[in-house]
């Protein structure tokens, strides 16, 4: 015992004196990490506020008196550029103008047909045609998109209450009954879609990293230096040294593990205070139970990923080789991070949460939509927890093996 | 006192290994049926050109490697089944073993005291002396990456003689390093020797072997071809110095190495 905390203290001591390897480990994840979320959270928050600042262009044809006050009226006019032409320009210039909706170089088009109001006057009157406006738009354009719904919800809106109220002298008078709406989102899921589809993929991936860069150095980086046989032809069982080197491997991904969720969670803090962005975040709060199970799964987690990579850097000559071998396993643990991004509503089978790496982020994805039942929980920390367990003793043996020093 | 009683070692050839032996067969015998006693108070020098098994035969020695056929004892211990015991006495220094370039001489000194089970009154009497001994004490807060490649080997024989073992088991002692360092290790060697020390070196430097060794073993492909006192193996090669005794035993012993092939 105490030869393992020695040999853990001098694992930790080398790790925090080394100004690089701390850079490395626990500074540039962060940075990484506010990088990603911030450049994310200002390009949603300055592409809606874009959207809703743009001045629209739009083109109106034979607009009658009432439709120009409704649009006054209706504070359309305040956010567009408004050109009102007659049929005759429009007949010359028609081309032009379609062409520049479709190229987005203008946003709206609404032709009013020439006897409008006397179509409105007929259709009282018991006329057949049903008075038309013409409206074109791009959809495939945000700004012509948005052009379109505030002409179509505002102005409109506007123009036939006017003229409704015109025909009837109350509008009320048409409705059937009247609805009052009332949007209720449940509270605690928080709607923080967004951060529930990244945090278990970055959760599961960072963690992966991190123990990557301290697990593949402390053990086959020391093999290929030659730093490891002193260590093993001195008197301590080969075991100790074994549970001295994952320990110590645990501890230090432990705390990148920790200093990359607070930072992460502190991104989504700073970044749900500008804009746009608060939508998507929500109001991201956790309740104790919450954090601890979150800590818990990201614990089983790292001692399943020391003991994966350490096992293959005791059987790797040097760094180069182990690293050739744990490259592969990134694009896995990818796949297993996103493919929680892509659950469908049905329910999650308990089956899943059993495996490795991919329940876990199923877990930590409910966690985050506050979904996670306590025997899905348990499932997903147990299972972990003791395939890490398995594959540790595992390392523990191969330290025993003298293929591990001389490939003999 | 080490004993070593029919010692073979058989590696196991991987395919890269394969391919540098320039060899097709899949193992290879290193060290083959080598019996060898060192005693205390005697320096004794496995010689041997390279290749010839000396490294192999340390490691099995210093319990790094397990013997595939026959047992090694150290200080009365069994290097497999009492490794730990083993450990206790020894220390085994060769240019593979290196330090870790991010610590001090001093702070490694400590941590491998403390390994061996030393205690810090003991750990701080041998820093004493072994760093006067070996002039480190200009370099002991110097982390190793800082030291010139003579210094480093210089700081792995000291940290490695922390525990004052009873066993020096020294692979290539000289090699690497400049005359003057040398020097002091061999002397250092030497003092271990008066002080009733096992020690135990390979080389294939024989005007080296000759200078230090009380007893040598000549080690070709594997094999012991001859063991004695250096006046008892240049009278029964009948020669001059172990230079030419290494090379007459080298042509006797040529032709069963191509055998062996
Ligand atoms: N790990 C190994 N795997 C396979 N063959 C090895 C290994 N180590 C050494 N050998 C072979 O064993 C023989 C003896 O090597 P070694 O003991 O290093 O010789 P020496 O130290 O006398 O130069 C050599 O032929 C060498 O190629
Ligand atoms: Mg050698």
């Amino acid at each position: 015992m105490n030869k393992i905390s020695l040999i853990i203290k001098k694992e930790l001591f080398r790790v925090f004196s080394d100004r690089k390897l701390i850079f490395s480990l626990y500074i540039l994840p962060v940075l990484i990490m506010f990088a990603i979320y911030g450049i994310m959270g200002k390009m949603i928050g300055s592409m809606e506020k874009d959207i809703t600042e743009h001045t629209a262009i739009v083109t109106v044809v034979d607009a009658t008196e009432e439709l120009k006050s409704a649009i006054d009226f209706s504070g359309f006019s305040g956010n567009a550029n408004i050109n009102y032409i007659d049929s005759a320009a429009y007949e010359t210039d028609k081309d032009t103008i379609v062409d520049n909706i479709k190229h987005g170089k203008a946003d709206l088009c609404v032709i009013v047909p020439k006897n409008f109001d006397e179509q409105v006057e007929d259709y009282v009157n018991g006329g057949s045609t049903l008075p038309n406006l013409e409206v074109s738009f791009n959809d495939s354009e945000n700004y012509s998109s948005q052009a379109y719904s505030m002409f179509t919800n505002s102005v409109l809106g506007t123009y036939k209450n006017q003229l409704l109220g015109k025909r009837y002298g109350d509008v009320r008078m048409l409705e059937a009954m009247s609805v009052t709406t009332v949007i209720l989102t449940k509270d605690e899921q928080s709607n923080s879609q967004f951060m529930k589809m990244l945090l278990p993929y970055m959760v599961v991936l960072m963690l992966f990293a991190g123990v990557m860069s301290v697990g593949v150095d402390a053990i086959a980086g020391e093999k290929e230096r030659g730093t490891l046989s002193s260590m093993l032809i001195s008197p301590v069982k080969r075991s100790e040294i074994a549970i001295g080197k994952i320990v110590s491997m645990a501890i230090l991904s432990s705390i990148s593990a920790a200093v990359t969720t607070v930072s992460m969670l502190g991104a989504f803090v700073l970044m749900g205070s500008s804009g746009g962005f608060a939508a998507m975040s929500g109001g991201v709060s956790f309740s104790p139970l919450q954090i601890i199970e979150l800590l818990l799964i990201m614990l089983s987690l790292v001692i399943l990923y020391v003991g994966i990579i350490a096992l293959i850097a005791v059987y790797s000559p040097n760094t180069k080789a182990a690293s050739s071998i744990i490259s592969p396993l990134y694009p896995l643990i990818i796949i297993m991070g996103m493919l929680t991004m892509f659950r469908t509503g049905k329910e999650t089978p308990t089956i899943h949460y059993a495996v490795p790496v991919y329940g876990n982020a199923l877990a930590i994805s409910d966690i985050c939509s506050n979904e996670l039942s306590l025997l899905h929980f348990f499932i997903s920390f147990a299972c972990t927890l003791i395939i890490g367990i398995v594959i540790t003793v595992l390392v523990t043996k191969a330290f025993n093996d003298e293929k591990l020093m001389f490939n003999a | 006192m080490i004993e070593i009683n029919g010692l073979t070692k058989i590696y196991k050839l991987s395919a890269k290994k394969k391919k540098e032996l320039k060899t097709n067969k899949d193992v290879k015998t290193a060290v083959n049926d080598l019996s060898l006693t060192a005693k205390p108070g005697e320096i004794t020098g496995l010689l041997g050109p390279n290749g010839a098994g000396k490294t192999t035969t340390m490691r099995c020695v210093a319990t790094l490697l397990s013997p595939t056929k026959g047992d090694i004892k150290v200080c009365g211990y069994d290097t497999v089944k009492d490794a730990q015991k083993v450990r206790d006495s020894i220390c085994f220094l060769t240019n593979e073993i290196k330090l870790d370039e991010h610590f001090t001489v001093d702070y490694l000194f400590t941590f491998f005291g403390r390994l061996k089970n030393l205690d810090e009154k003991t750990i701080e009497a041998r820093k004493k002396e072994l760093f006067d001994t070996f002039n480190m004490n200009d370099f002991k807060n110097k982390k190793i990456e800082e030291l010139s490649t003579g210094m480093k080997q210089k700081a792995s024989i000291v940290v490695n003689l922390v525990n004052d073992p009873e066993v020096v088991i020294f692979d290539e002692p000289t090699s690497g390093l400049d005359i003057v360092t040398a020097r002091v290790v061999l002397d250092y060697l030497k003092k271990l020797r008066a002080e009733g020390k096992t020690v135990i070196v390979s080389t294939h430097i024989m005007p080296e072997a000759e200078k230090l060794c009380d007893k040598v073993a000549m080690i070709i492909g594997g094999r012991k071809v001859i063991e004695g006192t250096i006046p008892e193996v240049l009278e029964k090669t009948q020669t001059a110095d172990l230079e030419d005794a290494f090379f007459k035993l080298f042509m006797e012993n040529k032709e069963s190495e191509k055998e062996e092939e």
